[in-house]
């Protein structure tokens, strides 16, 4: 049966949710479509705004000093679209970018306060969490059960690393001496550090636990006791002030069980950052929807975008897929939130990049046509290096009011605005930005949909 | 220098098929034996074919090659049956020009099926054909049935390695050799670098066998001998899982023959053939050999691109230097070249031959060394198919799944039971590391143990670890840790590791990337860029041979 | 050999390397396979992996990127593929949307017929209801018998029986489907109630037989060919308009092979039936004098067979429609989109693995405080009831159908 709203968001992830659930607090009428989860899901639940520029060695110490050197050097970068305001006097751009984010970021924090994704951390400084291979990545905000207050600046913490038997996805030794070595070769705390290996069976086997099934089994009432009995005696042992655990915590209930395990073992806790499947990327993906629902917003979950009707320069309708079935919903705007490769926003092969919804102009880190590149001669020969790979900035090249472009430079419909990793123009695993650039231009994007519906309405 | 007293009768130049064969009869054969390769077991030519044990038929023209194939085959079939699967071909023809003069195979390959256990070659009609590959495209006229088996290459050289350290060889893999020790220009000794103690190190050694493939030039070189070799380039790709049913085998755009083999849960297509004078290291498939192959088997198989390319493979044939004909009309016999110095070397050669070539030359050392006892490499089995394996049985009994069971039966035969055993006293050990293949943990520590594995990528040699669709994406840092663990390895070492495994994949992901491939990468760069910032890594990581350059 | 000699040769061969040709339409299903980034999203999700581990059931990642990469190899997945319920939980949170649940029918369909032995040997007398009687239940063996247990039903639930409408002719073919024809007949009989008030023309089979789903779960594509074919005939004869149905399996599997076998005619839930067909102000209108009912506190049960194998839009329509009943109060459960564990025939060789899988489901009915839980599909019933028996849970469990027909005003 079709459907009507104000706002279609087409893509489920940070950029979508967040667009999304701005829309249905300004009081529009939202459908958000989603055909599968998408990169936001696998996170690590860091909300990264800007670590690097790219090629650069030496991270950026706040989110502000990043987005300045972007606005200067990355005219196209998704966060310089935010400057791009009429009438804006040259020295106000970065402020407006700057501020911009700030807004985003403060409103997605208390957003999520209430949800079971809480965000630590703030816009005024990049923080170095660790991740389980034991070395540090900058970010700026991580789930709460992910903080930890003072590890690396107090001088006698201590640091236990924690993993589970039978669960690959974690090795405390190795992380162990990775960290330590580090920490050694720049001087700074923590000093000393141990590891150790605790036993949690959800099913009664050592062996095959995966990080999801101990979230879930922690969630389970007294679990956390159980795991707090065998901890204290490492604590104690190794005299840890503080305790890195992979990020197994619980789904419901991590932050809570981050302080009952703390009051009892009397050492701080908190999550490292981890690989895919990763439990707070699924903690985050379930608040994002919540917070969009909450807010009013109807999500349509197993819908894909397979077509749609332009007339005058204006989409007026998108056809969703489900299994067995297929509908028509009419729109005012529409917002293409459909991620990257991951995503299946793009899609690739020898005869170049395609936007996959609408057949936009895709194009290169250069801002030229990637419609016809070969994939691999974006690519550099070293497989991880500060440079990236090009081929991971391709995507969508947006006006100022954060609407796609097509080959002539102007909007390719009056009401399509788009957000998230389908952009062009940054590589987030190398500036260390996803998530960020994710909500900055979800939110951004929804602004200008909102004013343009309402200047409709 | 660091000086050795040790004196070999034998020292093999190599750890491909054929040097890891003659340390195997060498050792059989009583001689006291080592093996020094530069790299890993398996780690260049080899590593990089197709794995079949061809029975000749593209050398119609070479009749006692094509028997030597064919005999050899059942050999292999007798001592490694347990990692040896076998393929039922198709070469269809959609115009019966093409068929031309190439029908004599159909009578040479025929004349010796019986002792191969294979039916003589048949012809089907265009109507059987498609039902059994109806990925075929519909115009075809007829087709020609055959079979071919497949071996494991890298398990191959491997149980060779291991059968000869059983009889007593020493085998030292990351030991380059870098010139001999001569009186009166005859060898006396082996100099090489030690590359995992960093140190060179001097052995004596009556016989020296060149067995280093494309690199036995620069071998002879060292000894004062000349050798010439044609080396030739061929790439493959490799598509995930059997996308076929059966082999396909068809005539490409130059009129070559190129195929498609099922090979254990990939396809292997290819190959090209490319003269090259290219650092063997530093090869990768270009975007025309690519395009080659592609457009070659599209011809028969029009859905092709539909399917997933997960990388590519570039190897080099070290053929006999044969010149002015076309590569696929160089012999594909072998030569041994003894350079009367106490250096014998091998050039040409297929996989299959590697046992045969094995016992030629041991034939020619127990000569010089005056042993008389004969070869028996052809009737004793290769650690592991001593008996078949009841994998419903050991699944029950050791409580890991029946599929996980069964790939490795297929990389280890009978052996498997003493992995299995370490689970009673490690129950933890039966977790899963690498979710493609799949393999659990206590295979991994007891390849670490046993096979002598150095890096992440030995370990994929000897358990195809990294080599399914996502490409080590996530078991590169579960396995990274066990052999950290294992090797009770620094953390810069371990992320080295990580570091080096990854860019060994990326070099055969980069060529052909696109598709899934494209997601497959942002998420390993998600992973290893993103979460664990190994781009901003310290560590000090050398460039690899096709990493350097602009 | 001659060329014939040679095809049989060669397809010895091929069964003796356990290697069935991919048919065309499979291709599809293992391209959608091949598109898998091994991300693990689906494992985080299936909720059989949730119920058992990882470890019995390696679940649907593991189906994709390694149980089902070598055909000749599919017979070693026997001890874990007959645990996944089918419930398309993976497909739906997959980025890739990668055809989980087809990729295991086919893999199923291999071991049934390289290795029948493998195959769960309660599937295999399932197989022998089917060939016998194209049903996926034996028929009862007394007509009487029967009618009186549906007469009891429809007592207890203060139901009207209406007589069965067989004709040559009709707009509407209503197709029960096997558990609500020979089992949960109240549901069978509700639908009926509902067609008749709104007057709507419709008729049932004469012979009432299988969709073939069971089959084709189990792995067994010749009986499911023949089924499809039957009934395919029995649509064509009847010439409707479209095919109504109770069932969320019957739905899918209907919708599917209408449009594979190309009946040219559409097959719908009846809760869209109701809501694009008769509309919502209808129902409304009709429901609205109904005062026979008591005030009730529901919670509903999403089948997996309409959601994610048909349309997340049905639930859509079964709240609107519950939610203009009079009297009626929805409080939706956590876990309302939970597989049952009743699907995939999964019950019916590893009944711990359904029940460890329904677990999830009614500790979140029990939460929402509920009286009563309804879900469009009678296998869903079932299953949900049985277990919350079990539990001793007071919360009563309805088929949707049945709570709608009960609150039709009685047609005189």
């Amino acid at each position: 049966m079709d459907m009507e709203c104000d706002l279609l968001v087409i893509g489920g992830g940070m950029a979508g949710l967040v667009a999304g659930t701005l829309a249905a607090e300004a009081g529009l009428s939202t459908i958000l479509l989603r055909k599968g989860q998408s990169a936001t899901a696998y996170s690590s639940g860091a909300i990264d705004i800007i670590g690097y520029l790219p090629d650069a060695s030496e991270p950026f110490s706040t989110p502000e000093e990043g987005l300045a050197a972007i606005a200067g050097l990355y005219p196209l970068h998704p966060y310089s679209i935010i400057g791009y305001v009429d009438g804006i006097k040259p020295e106000d751009v970065v402020d407006e970018i700057v501020g911009r984010t700030r807004d985003t970021i403060t409103w997605l924090k208390e957003k999520l306060k209430d949800t079971i994704a809480p965000l630590s951390g703030d816009f005024k400084s990049n923080i170095f969490p660790i991740t389980i291979l034991g070395t540090t990545k900058p970010t700026c905000l991580v789930q709460k059960t992910m903080y930890s207050e003072d590890l690396q600046t107090r001088e006698d913490s201590v640091l236990l690393f924690t993993g589970f038997s039978g669960n690959a996805d974690f090795n405390p030794s190795v992380a162990a001496k990775t960290y330590l070595e580090d920490r050694i070769a720049i001087g700074e705390p923590p000093r000393k550090v141990g590891h150790c290996t605790l036993r949690v069976s959800p099913f009664g086997k050592p062996y095959n636990v995966s990080s999801v099934e101990i979230a879930r089994h922690l969630d389970h009432e007294r679990s956390i006791e159980d795991l707090a009995t065998q901890l204290k005696p490492q604590v104690e042992q190794l005299g840890a002030t503080h305790v890195a655990v992979p990020p197994v915590l619980g789904i419901k209930t991590a932050m809570d069980n981050k302080k009952k395990l703390e009051d009892q073992i009397g050492a701080e806790v908190f999550e490292m950052l981890g690989f895919p499947p990763s439990v707070p990327g699924l903690r985050l993906q379930l608040a994002l929807e919540e917070m969009y629902r909450t807010n009013g917003g109807k999500m349509l979950v197993g819908h894909e975008a397979t077509s749609y009707i332009k007339t005058e320069g204006r989409i007026t309708k998108v056809s969703a897929k489900a299994p067995r079935r297929e509908m028509n919903i009419e729109a005012k705007a529409f917002i293409l939130s459909t991620g990257k490769y991951i995503g299946g926003g793009l899609s690739g092969d020898e005869n170049g990049i395609r936007e996959t919804v609408f057949g936009l102009m895709t194009v290169t880190d250069a801002y030229h046509s990637a419609g016809e590149i070969i994939p691999s001669r974006y690519t550099n020969r070293i497989a991880i290096s500060p440079e990236g790979h090009p081929i991971n900035s391709c995507g969508l090249t947006l006006d100022p009011h954060f609407r796609p472009i097509n080959e002539d430079g102007v909007e390719w419909a009056s009401n399509l605005y788009s957000a998230g990793a389908v952009l062009a123009g940054y590589d987030y695993s190398i500036e260390k930005s996803g998530l960020g650039v994710a909500a900055v231009s979800g939110f951004s994007a929804a602004k200008h949909a909102i004013d343009f519906i309402k200047e409709v309405a | 220098m660091c000086m050795s007293d040790s004196e070999f009768d034998v020292v093999v130049i190599g750890g491909g098929s054929t040097g890891t064969a003659v340390a195997r009869d060498c050792a059989m054969r009583g001689f006291r034996t080592l093996l020094l390769e530069r790299d890993d077991i398996a780690s260049a030519t080899v590593g990089t074919c197709a794995g079949m044990i061809s029975s000749g038929l593209k050398y119609r023209s070479e009749p006692d090659i094509m028997k030597m194939c064919s005999t050899e085959v059942v050999h292999l079939n007798r001592i490694a049956r347990h990692i040896i699967m076998k393929n039922p071909i198709l070469t269809p023809f959609r115009d019966l020009s093409d068929v031309g003069s190439d029908m004599e195979y159909v009578e040479s390959y025929s004349e010796h099926a019986e002792e191969r256990d294979v039916p003589e070659m048949m012809f089907l009609t265009p109507e059987a054909t498609i039902a059994i590959e109806p990925l075929l495209h519909p115009d075809v006229v007829f087709s020609v049935y055959y079979e071919e088996f497949f071996i494991d290459p890298f398990r191959l050289c491997l149980l060779q390695a291991l059968d000869a350290k059983r009889h007593g060889a020493e085998i030292k893999t990351y030991c380059e050799v870098i010139g001999f020790e001569t009186v009166n220009d005859v060898i006396q000794g082996v100099v090489f670098y030690n590359r995992i103690t960093g140190t060179t190190e001097k052995i004596g050694a009556k016989i020296v066998v060149n067995a280093a493939g494309p690199w036995a030039p620069k071998i002879a070189g060292f000894s004062g001998a000349e050798l010439e070799l044609r080396l030739n380039k061929g790439a493959h790709i490799i598509l995930d899982r059997r996308v076929v049913n059966v082999g396909i085998s068809v005539k490409a755009l130059d009129g070559r023959y190129i195929y498609l083999f099922p090979h254990e849960n990939t396809t292997l297509l290819g190959t090209t053939a490319l003269d090259t004078w290219e650092d063997p290291d530093s090869l990768v498939a270009s975007f025309d050999e690519i395009e080659y192959l592609m457009r070659s088997i599209e011809t028969y198989i029009p859905s092709i691109r539909d399917a997933r390319i997960i990388r590519t493979m570039a190897g080099v044939r070290p053929l006999v230097a044969d010149w002015k004909v076309p590569e696929g009309k160089v012999t594909r016999g072998y030569q041994v070249i003894d350079h009367e110095n106490g250096l014998i070397s091998f050039t040409g050669g297929k996989l299959v031959m590697c046992r045969h070539m094995a016992e030629a030359v041991t034939d020619i050392v127990s000569k010089k060394l005056g042993n008389d006892s004969a070869c028996t490499t052809h009737e004793k089995p290769l650690p592991g198919n001593e008996a078949d394996v009841d994998v419903e049985a050991l699944s029950a009994e050791y409580g890991v799944s029946m599929h996980a069971l069964e790939r490795m039966r297929a990389r280890r035969g009978t052996e498997m039971t003493k992995i299995l055993e370490l689970t009673k006293d490690h129950p933890e050990w039966k977790t899963t590391i690498c979710t493609c293949e799949p393999i659990i943990e206590a295979e991994i520590r007891y390849a670490i143990r046993e096979e002598f594995p150095q890096t992440l990528n030995d370990l994929r040699r000897r358990l195809r670890l990294g080599t399914g669709p996502c490409q080590g994406t996530f078991c590169t840092y579960k396995a990274a840790s066990i052999l950290s663990e294992e090797l009770d390895l620094q953390g810069d070492d371990f992320l080295v590791d990580i570091l080096d495994f990854r860019a060994e994949r990326w070099k055969g992901i980069r060529p052909s990337m696109r598709g899934e491939q494209l997601a497959q990468e942002e998420l390993a760069q998600g992973m290893y860029s993103c979460v664990g910032n190994l781009d901003q890594s310290d560590v000090d990581y050398d460039l690899k041979p096709w990493e350097e350059g602009v | 050999m001659n060329e014939d000699e040679a095809f049989e040769y060669v397809k010895n061969t091929l069964r003796k390397e356990k290697i069935t040709p991919y048919h065309s339409h499979e291709l599809e299903v293992v391209k959608s396979v091949e598109r898998c980034i091994n991300c693990g999203l689906c494992i985080s999700h299936c909720p059989v992996v949730a119920a058992v581990g990882v470890d019995r059931f390696s679940g649907p990642r593991s189906i994709a990127v390694e149980l089902s990469r070598s055909p000749p190899e599919f017979w070693s997945t026997a001890d874990v593929v007959y645990l996944c319920t089918g419930c398309g939980t993976c497909r739906e949170v997959c980025p890739k949307n990668v055809d989980i649940p087809e990729v295991v029918n086919l893999i199923r369909a291999r071991i049934f017929e390289h290795r029948p032995d493998l195959v769960p040997k309660s599937l295999h007398v399932l197989r022998e209801v089917l060939t016998e009687y194209y049903l996926a239940f034996e028929p009862w063996e007394d007509k009487e018998e029967k009618n009186e247990s549906r007469d009891m039903r429809l007592e207890r639930l203060g139901l009207p029986f209406v007589q069965d409408k067989i004709l040559d002719k009709a707009e509407v073919l209503l197709y029960p489907g096997c558990q609500a024809e020979e089992r949960a007949q109240e549901v069978r009989e509700a639908a009926k109630v509902i067609l008749d008030h709104f007057d709507v023309d419709y008729t049932l089979l004469d012979d009432m037989s299988c969709c073939g789903l069971p089959s084709r779960l189990m792995g067994d594509h010749e009986t499911e060919r023949v089924l499809a074919k039957q009934l395919k005939e029995k649509v064509k004869k009847l010439g409707i308009k479209t095919v109504v149905t109770t069932c969320a399996g019957c739905t899918s599997s209907l919708s599917d092979i209408s449009y594979r076998n190309e009946w040219g005619v559409p097959a719908v839930h009846i809760l869209e039936f109701l809501a694009e067909e008769i509309g919502l102000e209808k129902i409304d209108s009709a429901t609205k004098g109904s005062t026979e009912f008591s005030d009730v506190h529901v919670t509903v049960h999403d089948p997996c067979h309409l959601i994610r194998h048909t349309s997340r839009q049905i639930t859509d329509f079964a709240l609107d429609i519950l939610r203009q009943l009079p009297g009626v109060k929805v409080t939706e459960s956590e876990a309302n989109d939970s597989c049952c564990g009743g699907g995939g025939l999964v019950s019916y060789h590893s009944d711990d693995v359904a029940k460890a899988v329904v677990k999830e489901n009614m500790e979140a009915i029990q939460k929402t405080s509920a009286d009563r839980l309804v879900t469009p599909c009678p296998l869903c019933t079932a299953q949900i009831e049985s277990n919350l028996f079990k539990t001793g849970s007071s919360v009563e469990v309805d088929d949707l159908t049945v709570f709608i027909a009960q609150r039709l005003p009685k047609k005189r």
